[in-house]
């Protein structure tokens, strides 16, 4: 597709997703480090749906002869080492690299600070590509997938991945309604909610 | 209430989840691509290092990603209309943001500006130089990865909440 219709085309899906990630929450800082402190299971319900939605909606359009899957090729170093320090970020940031973006449109200043370090860390990485080609992207197994490793097709995989993420979905929600994960003011801190007396006690403990 | 107007300031996260997955459908059939995010860096970083070194595309990686094709325009698009799109969310539930999100000054034991934005940039950096080596962040990996039943995104998102959680019981404070 040429630039022109594209640059629309990813607009008009931006401003959808960029609402989506805005009503979910899931954008607030205290949603991610919350998270990542295993007190608040906004991001990982929002994930999850995303990740079982697209599995069924691919699997369909794949079967249907409609698509052709676009798997990322497996360099189990890079995989590894480059998720650990994406997953500190972040944490650091309280942001995925596109919801800094719904972080900016919804008014928090410290996510330009955020852009700006990612646009240097991109920057940085692009300088160091080629010296890092030959340490971590060489060899490996190629687009390697689940379909490769156990014979299956992907729309019977992908489906069947859809109902084990609904079940754990299901589980998660029984446990842990998600209203109950808002916070004081929809973005999940909860200073002055009635977990205050138990970091009150446990500072009293120290 | 209603369960979704426009106007509500949370929606399930089922609901808002079941929209993003939909996204692949366009993602797929217009763009021939899945949805992602972290390659629009490269392809801005591109022309923000060429203004200072115009050598910067000469490095192949860098070529591919400032490349006039609907794909890599695409992605810049999409990351522009995700600020739109959550400062429209915003405007129509009336929902007001302070500069900072309240929980960092409890997460880093400091209400500094300064600090925080310090920390932002750091942390924007780990993020997409992290990203760039997986190729691929929560959009790429995580959600499209992961539904296309790929290994290599199995493995990053998991080693992306090994560090994640890690650094937040870590390094931060208890939120």
């Amino acid at each position: 597709m040429s630039v022109f219709p594209a640059i629309l085309i990813g607009l008009a899906m931006g401003v959808v997703f960029g609402f989506a990630f805005e009503k979910a929450r899931v954008f607030e800082p205290g949603m991610i480090v919350g998270q990542m402190q295993l007190r608040n299971f906004t991001m990982l319900k929002v994930f999850l749906t995303a990740v079982a939605t697209g599995a069924v909606v691919l699997a369909a359009l794949q079967g249907f002869g409609l698509i052709k899957l676009a798997p990322k090729a497996t360099f189990y170093a890079a995989d590894m080492l480059g998720g650990l320090v994406l997953g500190a970020g972040i944490t650091l940031a309280g942001a995925c690299p596109g919801t800094i973006l719904a972080q900016i449109g919804a008014g928090y200043r410290d996510a330009w600070f955020t852009l700006a370090g990612g646009l240097a860390g991109a920057i940085a990485f692009s300088y160091a590509e080629p010296a890092l080609t030959p340490l971590l992207f060489t060899g490996g197994p190629g687009r390697l997938t689940f379909m490769d490793l156990t014979g299956l097709p992907y729309p019977l995989l992908a489906a069947g991945f859809a109902v084990v993420l609904v079940g754990a979905l299901v589980a998660l929600e029984k446990w842990r309604p998600w209203r109950d994960d808002l916070g004081a003011d929809v973005d999940g801190d909860f200073a002055a909610a009635p977990e205050a007396p138990v970091s009150a006690r446990l500072k009293a403990a120290e | 209430m209603r369960m979704c107007s426009l106007r509500q300031k949370a929606w399930s996260p089922y609901v808002a989840g079941i929209i993003i997955g939909l996204l692949q459908v366009p993602a797929f059939l217009l763009i021939s691509t899945a949805l992602g995010a972290s390659s629009s860096y490269v392809t801005v970083g591109g022309y923000i290092a060429a203004l200072f070194d115009p050598a910067v595309v000469g490095i192949d990686y860098v070529a591919k990603h400032m490349a006039a094709t609907g794909k890599n325009w695409w992605q810049v698009a999409l990351v522009v209309g995700v600020a739109l799109g959550a400062f429209l969310s915003m405007k129509l539930s009336g929902a007001k943001r302070q500069a900072i999100s309240p929980i960092w000054g409890r997460a880093l034991g400091t209400h500094s500006p300064v600090a925080r934005y310090a920390m932002a940039f750091g942390a924007g950096f780990l993020m997409l130089f992290g990203a760039r080596v997986a190729d691929g962040c929560t959009s790429g990996h995580g959600l499209s990865g992961m539904a296309q039943m790929a290994v290599s995104s199995t493995i990053a998102v998991a080693f992306m909440f090994v560090g994640g959680i890690a650094t937040a019981v870590l390094v931060l404070r208890r939120i």
